[in-house]
């Protein structure tokens, strides 16, 4: 008898949800364990854990309100992710987008919320897209691989938007501190219905819906999808390669832009360099392990988002270090990933022939 | 700028450069078997700490080295599992890989900050050190750097002259048809990324043991995400990935030196100039028509037999 | 009848503290950091702080580290006051927007906020006259130049490291007028090999003492590397450098945190601006490496007893800028809000504040 490893038929019904519930015991366990070496309660840990990002109705809002910017983000690297176009810029695009809606918040600041939220909306997503049209131009033209350009031009964006807000943006009644003014309250994208949640999220729904219906039924969505799974497929398509990749760095780069904006309106009012969290690079985690999917890019941001959260009340209640939160972190994703092998694979037993 | 500033700026560029070299060179030797693994900042972190605390522990620097090693080695180990074992995908295991590395060293390295390593002195070379020129900029370092200059040769020669190395570029350029050869190819991946993963670490192992030596976290700061832009960078090839890593090292000790002679232009602009820079050397090798393309198969899993 | 009144002396006095005891507010307070608090820096003095008041008061403390100062710093305080911490110090400027909105939904609960401009009936600001500290250390260092060029490894240009270059540089001209001060921004708070690199680059250029505005003590081992002497920061880094370390400019946080608990514990605290110096005890130098002379000892030590006696004559004109216009002349002093928002440098700094 041998153990050996068996592609399923058609992946394991309802697999995802039990796989991922395998994945996160197994991946918990570990971590109580940890928790409990270091002489704290391991179910304790856990029940702060998980009240810190669901277990009551503000820390679900908490969760909610950061996974916006994460699932932006992840929204638009997953449409480059389906032509195969390694777009890691989410974050630099993210980066322009709040420095272009900053632009228009500051240049207008007597304007009413109907001008100027429209246009920083605009000018977010046109400077976000046309920021991620340096990588596309790089790439189609010249032949640089996108993965290094994206990168570098990431550290570009963030230290430009550093000179912006420590130079010429800098607000002179901050006493010098690297922020530019508050920005108006037209400019500030405000709580639906007097709560917590912003309207920000309901350009994610908006958003969701529209890359969803893209990619399932137009001719758009079907060609980034053919010349993503064969190129040679994509010879047959009407658009020519070049023309696809513009079009999706330039998807990319608004929805990155939009999230940079919202994060900058809704959240921080005004451009300053804390403003910038990763959100872009935690996005393309979130976008694989939601197998670049709309849908459940929005399952998998909220839980990573209440990951975090959850992580902070433990520091609150436990006094855990940040870095013990790391370690869960890449836990569960290394084994919800693992995990995933088991939605095509199953193990089998098998009796040796002869 | 005069010679007098010129030699320490070329000798603080093979001092900045080695650490990131080191970690170009692993991710070059993983990739070229196929596997992408974006884990190199974490897998340098671990290096770093198990080379601080190895090398505490004997009193060797020598056994650190080997210990930051096998500290990249162990994470890398964790990636093989996921990408080459359980067919995860490659890019999100690289990523985890990054946090679940930062978060081990940061943890277990807190108690110990501030601790001194019994690191790697300055050890000039007889000879050699007084060449006019090279021999400061290149001569008088530390043993580590020294074993950066022969290591992109032997990585040259493995790839080049070697079967192994043949069968490593087949693991990543076409797996079908190495696995019609009878090479194993799972094999050879868990070749390429525990043999990378060593060198990343000792790339995290210079950090802790010679660039500084004292134990403190955060030591990789983003190197590891350099190194990464590098190997594509280097297209691949070891040759380039010296030019990459002393380029980046190099403009980086520009910058400062730039600054330290009294300069005036904003700081922000001055540190944009390494990443604009790689780009448009990049762009150069590209109308020289010198691109030459990742693996084939790199990214790809290959699909468990039966 | 002696033991009586002797018992009921005991019954009175059990009462009395017992009423005292009503009387005081139980203080919970919350502390939330920019950084890991193992790093030796920054956040580790005020971590520091914060053991001093658990240890001298019996005050229940907690805090969150490496909180980004964007809006994951308001989830946090949120948080903290959810959970009945009713003293919160928030120890990094960029938390200054979000304390102001958080202490709107918390009336009760005491804000207290590290080094920023705004107040509001239930927050408070703090911080310490560091710059005090930092013109001793240049007395040091003008001292004990050969070269009469001294190099400073900076962080970021915000005007808290600006006034402490210029108050650096003004202690370096009292007793050496000839010497300059070369200033190199590494746009990190924390990353030891660049910020070390950062000090080899100004000791390629001649410079004979490095002083630092960084979390790590990466610049004072390039001075030990050099045989050269070098000045510290936050707290003693003479273990980092036994053989360079002159001395350091030290914070001593846990005086301020002291008062503040004391205040709310007796209910007398109102929004004030602390900003102490060395009169308090928030500042202080660490002691001199054994390399420093007598003379040099007593020189600086005559001028910390005026400062501790209250007497801050540093920022006394004339002062000039870098291009030599008169910035305060003889008899004036630069007022405490220009201190604040300092952005220029004084005469003797080679180097740019943008």
């Amino acid at each position: 008898m041998r153990l050996s490893i068996v592609k399923r038929q058609e992946p394991l019904p309802g697999g995802s949800f039990f796989i991922l519930a395998g994945a996160l015991v197994f991946s918990l366990s570990i971590s109580a364990l940890l928790l409990a070496l270091q002489g704290k309660s391991a179910l304790g840990g856990l029940y702060v854990l998980w009240h810190g990002a669901f277990g009551a109705g503000y820390a679900l809002v908490d969760t909610i309100l950061k996974s916006v910017p994460i699932y932006l983000c992840g929204l638009g690297v997953a449409v480059a992710f389906r032509m195969q176009i390694w777009n890691i810029g989410a974050e630099g695009q993210f980066a322009m987008g709040a420095v272009g809606a900053t632009w228009a918040a500051l240049t207008f600041p007597e304007a009413p919320a109907a001008l100027v939220l429209p246009l920083m909306f605009a000018c977010a997503a046109l400077a976000g897209g046309a920021f991620a049209f340096i990588p596309a131009w790089l790439k189609t033209r010249l032949k640089v691989n996108e993965i290094i350009s994206t990168l570098m031009l990431n550290y570009i964006a963030i230290l430009f938007l550093d000179y912006l807000v420590y130079g010429p943006w800098k607000e002179k009644r901050s006493f010098g501190f690297p922020m530019t003014a508050q920005f108006s309250d037209a400019a500030v994208i405000g709580g639906i219905g007097g709560s917590r949640l912003h309207w920000g999220l309901v350009v994610c729904v908006l958003a969701g819906i529209l890359v969803f219906v893209m990619l399932r039924f137009t001719r758009l969505g079907f060609e980034l999808k053919a010349s993503g799974s064969a190129a040679r497929a994509s010879r047959y398509a009407r658009m020519p390669y070049d023309a696809l990749v513009w079009t999706v760095m330039a998807i990319c780069g608004a929805l990155a832009g939009t999230a940079g904006l919202i994060e900058t309106s809704a959240t921080v009012n005004r451009l300053q360099p804390s403003v910038m969290a990763g959100y872009g690079y935690t996005a393309i985690v979130v976008a694989w392990l939601a197998r670049l999917n709309p849908l459940t890019i929005a399952l998998a941001a909220f839980f990573l988002a209440g990951l975090r959260v959850g992580v902070e009340n433990l520091q609150l209640e436990l006094q855990v270090p940040a870095a013990f939160g790391n370690i869960m972190e890449g836990l569960i994703l290394l084994s919800v990933l693992a995990g995933q092998f088991f939605q095509t694979y199953r193990i089998a037993l098998r009796r040796r022939a002869g | 700028m005069t010679i007098d500033l010129l030699i320490p700026l070329l000798a603080a560029t093979v001092q900045a450069g080695t650490p990131v070299l080191y970690a170009t060179l692993g991710e070059m030797v993983t990739e070229r078997s196929g596997t992408l693994n974006l884990g190199v900042e974490g897998m340098m972190l671990v290096g770093a700490f198990a080379a601080f605390l190895a090398s505490t522990a004997t009193g060797s620097p020598w056994v650190g080295f080997v210990a930051g090693g096998l500290g990249g080695l162990g994470l890398a180990a964790v990636h093989g599992l996921v990408t080459i074992v359980f067919t995860g995908n490659q890019v999100v295991s690289g990523l985890a890989l990054t946090i679940l590395g930062s978060g081990l060293a940061a943890y277990l390295g807190t108690p110990y900050v501030g601790a001194n390593t019994p690191g790697f002195g300055h050890l000039p070379l007889p000879l050699l050190a007084d060449i006019p020129v090279l021999g400061p900029v290149f001569f008088r370092h530390d043993a580590l750097v020294y074993v950066s200059y022969v290591l992109p040769v032997l990585i040259w020669l493995l790839f080049a002259r070697t079967r192994l190395g043949l069968a490593l570029d087949a693991a990543g350029e076409n797996p079908a048809a190495a696995k019609a050869a009878g090479l194993s190819v799972p094999g050879l991946r868990w070749l390429g990324v525990l043999a990378g993963g060593f060198l990343v670490g000792l790339g995290g192992a210079y950090l802790s043991l010679s660039y500084t030596h004292l134990w403190t976290n955060g030591l990789a700061a983003g190197r590891g995400w350099i190194a990464v832009a590098l190997v594509i960078f280097a297209f691949w090839r070891p040759g380039r990935a010296v030019l990459g890593a002393y380029l980046f090292g190099g403009v980086m000790a520009f910058q400062l030196r730039l600054q330290a002679s009294g300069t005036v232009l904003p700081s922000s602009l001055l540190l944009m100039l390494p990443y604009v820079l790689t780009i448009l050397v990049l762009l150069l090798s590209s109308i020289r028509g010198r691109v030459k393309n990742a693996p084939a198969a790199l990214g790809a899993n290959v699909e468990p037999e039966g | 009848m002696r033991r009586l009144l002797s018992f009921a002396a005991c019954l009175l006095l059990v009462l009395a503290t017992g009423l005292a005891y009503a009387a005081d507010k139980e203080v919970k307070a919350g502390f939330v950091y920019v950084s890991p608090v193992g790093d030796a820096g920054y956040s580790y003095a005020h971590d520091q702080g914060r053991k001093m008041l658990e240890k001298d008061m019996g005050v229940a403390t907690t805090f969150v580290e490496a909180v980004p100062e964007g809006p994951d710093s308001e989830r946090v305080l949120t948080n903290m006051a959810r959970k009945g911490y009713n003293l919160i110090f928030a120890t990094s400027f960029g938390y200054m927007d979000p304390v102001i909105k958080v202490a709107k939904d918390f009336p009760d609960v005491v804000f207290m906020h590290c080094s920023g401009y705004k107040q509001a009936p239930n927050v408070g600001t703090y911080f310490g006259r560091i710059y005090q500290a930092r013109y001793l250390t240049g007395l040091v260092a003008g001292s004990m130049t050969k070269s009469a060029k001294i190099g400073y490894v900076a962080a970021f240009p915000i005007p808290e490291v600006i006034r402490g270059i210029n108050a650096f540089t003004l202690g370096v001209q009292a007793v050496n007028p000839k010497a300059e001060v070369r200033v190199v921004w590494t746009k990190t708070w924390y990353d030891p090999a660049l910020e070390k690199d950062a000090a080899k680059s100004l000791l390629d250029v001649g410079c004979d003492v490095i002083a630092q505005h960084q979390d790590s003590p990466g610049p004072q081992e390039a001075a030990q590397e050099r045989g050269v002497y070098s000045v510290g920061y936050n707290s003693d880094m003479s273990k980092f450098a036994p053989k360079a370390q002159l001395t350091s400019a030290v914070w001593n946080w846990g005086v301020v945190y002291k008062y503040v608990a004391e205040q709310v514990k007796k209910g007398t605290w109102k929004s004030e601006d602390i900003w102490w110096g060395m009169d308090k005890g928030v500042v202080d130098i660490a002691p001199f490496g054994p390399m420093v002379p007598k003379d040099v000892q007593d020189k600086v030590n005559a001028k910390k007893a005026e400062l501790v006696k209250g007497q801050d004559n540093i920022f006394a004109g004339p002062i000039a800028d870098q291009k030599g216009a008169a910035k305060a002349a003889a008899g004036q002093k630069l007022s405490d809000k220009e201190l604040l928002g300092m952005n220029w440098f004084v005469k003797g700094v080679i180097g740019t504040t943008e």
